[in-house]
């Protein structure tokens, strides 16, 4: 099972000092962040894709691409890249640059998008949102796959004879996620191409994430991509941890009380009551994080919001020092327990490359470690 | 048959709840004279009124405010109730169905009213209940009950129960004609629309 983090990357006023972050400070903020978060020993660290203020990361490509040269384990991933909003060629382009540079420590999860006024910034139009995710994944999805690409849809210019350059790395795609809050479509898109299906769970009560895991999941097994239980499903999650629960619950309520996304809304004990958001110790945080399998099942992948809400760096990197120390190894030995064998893994590109070897000539060209390094 | 009753009083006891048990009343006994049973579920919405709000302000539905649109959703018909307030509903009647999700309401038979202090009122039925319910494609009861503090006295009480009964007739009738109602599944059709689309490139 992989942990990991995701950020939102919001510029947020800390409301207990009033202290307003520049944008340069939150960019190499984030990248200390993802650094700390591989010397934590995470496995995933992921950005989100936003085009407008108070949000910073407008290109996630380039901020991963300088973070994969800082580091040399966690995998680099986004959440989300706009399938709608984004030309699937540059898609493409961006990723398979990003592979080949982070020698193959990159997957993507795709997303819609939920602002309006971002679609026209890109000459693209909300009411086709739906539409536009299935074509642009239909055809990113051959790009990655097909060597020269005769394509014609409805809502994009025609391509003939199209070549992706550069291919993507050992000719293995990317692994996508596709990630969704409340949209059932999404679920049946990861399941009808066999995809993961991340459930960004963490405005949502568990009766919702069950609902919507379980469809994905149905579906998956319908389109024949195996048992259900074979499904890659992430879920996303956020936590404030102190030693003393007390401590955690004081010093994280002023963020809470005041962040954009929660703030005025229901209280610190309510949300924490009814989402999975955790604030307390980490044997809080252990105990509530392994109930999320009591409803999704067995899964492969936890990322946790932890950069958010005007939290100042040096919290964050305590609460990431925590989280590795803590809290990840216990996850990682009782999340293992009773886990059936045929449940897999996250599917990294060490796994793909080796699944795609064994469809054709084996054959090794000792590249295929768990954990490659930078080439 | 399932009813909903939904009332937004803010009081208690509350003459909004009051003409809410007297057309549930009225509309049960014409329903079970006709064979049908009835099986009603209440949605008040003031205790809900936080849920109502953090739905509004950060999208966040609580298990309550779940419980009470899945109580919507199963309905075979509903009966809503609310005072008038500045020559409209309440605002917070308003706000449930600003949240409820989307469709609902689609050709879900409903029978109107609304309490307030004086008759000069009556029309916020027909210039703010009626469109709204129309909008979300209910079925909306011809006839409707407003009823003023001066009803709920003794001298004109008798006009009250004699409006009401009509009104109950009338809704009785077109419950019985819609029958039990097919519960959308909004996520079912939504996948059903997606395998269209995923057609179309595979």
């Amino acid at each position: 099972m992989q942990f990991g983090i995701f950020t939102v990357g919001d510029v947020t006023t800390d409301p207990t000092t009033g202290h307003t972050p520049t944008e340069a400070e939150r960019i190499r903020a984030t990248v200390a962040i993802a650094r700390k978060a591989e010397e934590a020993g995470l496995d995933v660290f992921a950005t989100g894709e936003h085009h407008n203020p108070p949000f910073v990361p407008s290109s996630p490509t380039t901020l991963l691409a300088y973070i994969a040269a800082q580091t040399k384990r966690i995998i680099l991933s986004t959440s989300t890249t706009l399938i709608t909003t984004n030309d699937p060629v540059k898609i493409a382009e961006d990723f398979s640059v990003l592979q080949h540079l982070s020698g193959g420590r990159t997957d993507i999860m795709l997303g819609r998008g939920n602002t309006g006024p971002v679609y026209p910034w890109f000459g693209q139009d909300i009411r086709d949102a739906i539409p536009l995710t299935v074509e642009h994944y239909g055809l990113l999805r051959r790009l990655w796959r097909e060597e020269t690409v005769d394509w014609e849809g409805k809502l994009r210019t025609s391509l003939q004879g199209f070549t992706l350059a550069p291919r993507p790395l050992d000719d293995v795609p990317p692994f996508v996620w596709h990630a969704s809050i409340r949209t059932p479509e999404v679920a049946e898109l990861a399941a009808y191409f066999g995809d993961g299906f991340f459930a960004n769970h963490i405005f949502w009560p568990a009766s919702h994430t069950r609902s919507m895991v379980e469809l994905y999941r149905r579906r998956f097994a319908h389109y024949g991509h195996g048992t259900p239980e074979q499904a890659i499903v992430g879920l996303g999650g956020q936590v404030f941890m102190r030693r003393n629960s007390q401590d955690a619950v004081s010093e994280f309520r002023p963020y809470f009380d005041n962040a954009p996304v929660y703030g005025h809304g229901p209280s610190l004990e309510d949300f924490t009551a009814s989402t999975p958001l955790t604030v307390g110790s980490p044997a809080e945080v252990i105990e509530k994080t392994l109930s999320f399998r009591d409803y999704v099942g067995d899964y492969q992948r936890q990322l946790f919001l932890m950069d958010h809400a005007g939290l100042p760096l040096r919290t964050v990197l305590e609460q990431l020092e925590l989280l590795g120390e803590e809290v990840v190894p216990v996850l990682r030995k009782e999340f293992a327990v009773g886990r059936p064998a045929d449940v897999p893994a996250a599917p990294t590109h060490a796994s793909l490359l080796r699944a795609r070897r064994s469809d054709s000539t084996p054959q090794s060209t000792g590249n295929d470690q768990e954990n490659p390094e930078p080439r | 048959m399932k009813l909903t009753i939904i009332t937004g009083g803010l009081r208690e006891p509350s003459s909004t709840r009051l003409l809410a048990d007297r057309l549930l009343t009225a509309v049960t006994s014409e329903l079970e004279e006709a064979g049908e049973t009835v099986e009603p579920s209440f949605v008040e919405l003031r205790p809900l009124g936080h849920p109502i709000m953090n739905a509004m302000l950060t999208g966040f539905t609580g298990e309550e405010l779940e419980t009470a649109f899945k109580t919507v959703a199963d309905a075979d018909g509903l009966i809503v109730v609310t005072p008038a307030f500045n020559a409209s509903f309440s605002g917070l009647f308003k706000s449930f169905f600003d949240v409820l999700p989307e469709r609902i309401l689609w050709d879900m038979p409903v029978l109107i009213g609304a309490t307030g202090g004086t008759e000069r009122h009556t029309l916020v039925l027909e210039h703010a209940l009626r469109p709204m319910f129309s909008y979300l494609h209910a079925i909306v009861s011809p006839r409707a009950v407003y009823a003023a503090t001066s009803d709920f006295g003794s001298q004109t009480g008798y006009a009250l129960a004699g409006r009401i009964d009509a009104a109950a007739a009338d809704f009785a009738r077109l419950l019985r004609g819609c029958g039990p109602r097919a519960r959308r599944d909004a996520a079912e059709e939504d996948v059903a629309a997606m395998q269209q689309l995923l057609g179309g490139i595979a």
